[in-house]
């Protein structure tokens, strides 16, 4: 507690609180752009950050995260096309309140509901976080490696619609994390005599290219839809269509509560990402409603639903990464690049040997739902107004920011061509549904994966009875294969269901895949 | 998409095969006496996406009583063209790098974009690079207080 109150005490300066400013804006407008998620975001912004201080660095990137959490309702909302995945339940009540000119009114309850959920999340994550790592600290490397296994296995699993293409992203992902000098031989590993490659493959470059280059190529390829979309918005004039009315806050406050706390146990359980806590939190609300056949007509409730779990999501996903140093999302794995950059290993060990660091980092999180809200609030119409720019005034401007972000890196051109190879990785990996999320996660879980795997092979002594004396990764290790077993098995039946739906000659109108 | 995942799931058992007996033996030196092998993990990855690859090449292949299906496009042809153009603009920058200009590099890479994606109006095609290199200086040299190139 005396830790936070210093942090707040470091926080809390004109500096600090600029850059935070500058990160939920910068992440509301790229929030609002269809196709500019987070990940992206952040991805580009941690080379700008080399400049700035620790606790301005990554409460900046904490900034752009959260902002970009929230804004990307904006363009759910008026476009009906989500600026993330996450924000899809948002649109299905949020665009027919637009199309019925309420689109201040749903801006407003989503930007609210984001702030809400974003807040109680984040405490959570302060309540949470290091009680879990004193026990973390108990487990040695061959639990630990079990531990990575099963998580990597259970995001692998359920990234996309396909198991398989899920687990290979992954396994290319642990591949990619070995290439450089191996740190106990000092042996180069597949560096093809470039002196670059040494010190492996950096993850900025990757990610932008991953992220970012290849959303835009797909971007440039869907410009006419997105830009015909854009020019079809609505607004109404009066009064209360522009603001939330206290009836509709009575009857959203509760299932914003109910959202926060679905979106905080999605968050914490690794792989499942801000798509399941929002739509699980949308579906919760439709079951426990009154007029579940309204939903999907303009309920005010279902955009609070979503974009309360959407936000509450992304605090909670820092959970298994500061207790455990294993990244349960995108944004988690992008950020340990930034953490560490700046002085920050996650991992149970931060807790001890930086405590007044991660007090920072929570203050700077607190503080940016603050800024979130103020920011949001005073800037909807402006933000509103940037999604009607077209798309093509847009690509360039991030191609260019891409570009600095990756060769500041390194200050050299190496981190430009891998941005541009990773670039096309992803554009392929998207058209052909291979879950870069679960590439990029395995490439930040590798490393470790790697180094816990040959010590447990040591202790071990290479002999696979002696796990016999490790119940816990014995525990995890069942764990892999159970949830192998029955999420193959569900992603079957779904499969099935999906191939069987048109030749049945059902017509299914307006089928969403939600899941 | 099966269509697509049958050749994908071809393509990288294939690549996986080339790795595992060609490229990780050449790259990967064996290890000194009483150490791990440093090819084990990377051998080890490559094994697992073999598998996996071969496993999702049996899934999408059509079962006897089914009638083939040409299955939904996964690549249109307005995806390759974006994909041309943008490649195109990035290596026109790179030459312009090269030759020692990363202010035209910069300026060629928004410009060109811009106009190949249709935009024609001179004040944007000129400000919008201008305005943008002008914004990094200002932000690193004089904000931040850092040489950046």
């Amino acid at each position: 507690m005396e830790h936070l109150a210093i942090g707040f005490q470091n926080v809390l300066t004109p500096g600090t609180l600029f850059w935070v400013t500058v990160g939920v804006t910068l992440g509301y407008v790229l929030g609002a752009l269809p196709g500019l998620g987070k990940a992206t975001g952040v991805a580009i912004a941690i080379p700008m950050t080399f400049y700035l201080p620790p606790v301005a660095a990554i409460a900046m990137l904490i900034g752009i995260a959260k902002g970009s959490a929230a804004g990307s309702a904006v363009s759910a909302i008026l476009l009906n096309t989500p600026g993330e995945p996450s924000s899809a339940p948002t649109a299905l009540d949020g665009y027919p309140l637009a199309r019925q000119g309420k689109a201040q009114k749903a801006l407003k309850m989503g930007l609210f509901a984001s702030v809400i959920g974003d807040f109680l999340s984040t405490l959570i994550l302060i309540a949470l976080a290091a009680p879990l790592a004193r026990y973390a600290l108990l487990i040695g490397p061959v639990e630990l490696c079990s531990v990575l296994l099963f998580s990597l296995t259970f995001i692998g699993s359920l990234a996309g619609r396909s198991m398989l293409k899920g687990m290979i992203a992954a396994a290319f992902g642990v591949f990619f994390a070995t290439i450089g000098i191996e740190t106990e031989t000092f042996i180069p590993r597949l560096t093809f005599g470039m002196l670059e490659l040494d010190d492996g493959i950096s993850l900025v470059p990757m990610a932008i290219g991953m992220l970012a280059v290849a959303e835009m190529v797909i971007q440039a390829g869907n410009m006419r839809n997105l830009d015909r979309e854009a020019a079809e918005i609505d607004d109404s004039t009066r009064p209360e269509d522009r603001r939330v009315t206290l009836a509709e806050w009575r009857r959203c406050l509760p299932v914003i509560g109910r959202g926060t706390l679905i979106g905080a146990v999605v968050g914490i359980l690794p792989g499942l990402g801000a798509s399941v806590g929002s739509f699980l939190s949308y579906g919760a609300t439709q079951r426990s409603s009154k007029t579940p056949e309204k939903f999907g007509t303009g309920m005010i409730e279902g955009v609070a639903a979503a974009e309360s779990a959407d936000n509450a999501v992304v605090p909670s996903s820092f959970v298994p990464l500061f207790a455990l140093g294993i990244p349960g999302s995108v944004i988690a794995a992008i950020l340990i690049a930034a953490l560490v950059l700046h002085g920050l290993t996650p991992g149970p060990m931060m807790f001890i040997e930086q405590p007044q660091m991660v007090a920072d980092l929570y203050a700077a999180m607190l503080c940016a739902s603050g800024i979130l809200l103020l920011v949001g609030y005073a800037g909807q119409r402006i933000f509103a107004q940037v999604i009607r720019v077209p798309i093509r005034l847009i690509i360039p401007v991030v191609l260019f920011l891409c570009c600095i972000g990756a060769y500041m890196n390194t200050n050299s051109l190496f981190s430009i061509y891998l941005m541009l190879a990773f670039a096309l990785l992803g554009f392929f990996a998207r058209k052909l549904e291979f879950s870069f999320v679960t590439f990029l996660i395995g490439f930040v879980i590798g490393p470790n994966l790697e180094l816990t795997f040959r010590q447990s092979l040591q202790l071990l002594d290479h002999d696979p009875m002696r796990l016999a004396a490790h119940p816990i990764a014995l525990l995890f290790g069942l764990l892999t294969v159970v949830t192998v077993v029955w999420i193959g098995r569900s992603n079957r039946r779904l499969a099935a269901q999906r191939s069987a739906r048109p030749r049945a000659g059902t017509d299914a109108p307006a089928e969403q895949s939600h899941t | 998409m099966k269509r697509a995942d049958l050749v994908s799931g071809l393509v990288l058992a294939a690549f996986g095969v080339v790795m595992l007996a060609v490229v990780i033996p050449a790259q990967i030196e064996p290890a000194p006496d009483g150490y791990v092998s440093p090819r084990l993990v990377p051998n080890l990855a490559m094994i697992v996406i073999v598998a996996l690859s071969l496993l999702l090449v049996l899934q999408s292949l059509p079962k006897s009583e089914e009638t083939p299906k040409a299955g939904t496009p996964v690549f249109f042809a307005r995806d390759w063209v974006a994909l041309a153009k943008i490649s195109g603009v990035f290596a026109a920058s790179l030459v312009l790098f090269w030759l020692g200009s990363p202010l035209a590099a910069g300026a060629v890479l928004i410009a060109g974009t811009l106009l190949l994606l249709g935009e024609r109006r001179p004040v944007i095609l000129v400000g919008m690079p201008a305005g943008l290199l002008l914004a990094v200086w200002a932000l690193f040299y004089k904000l931040l207080g850092t040489v950046i190139l």
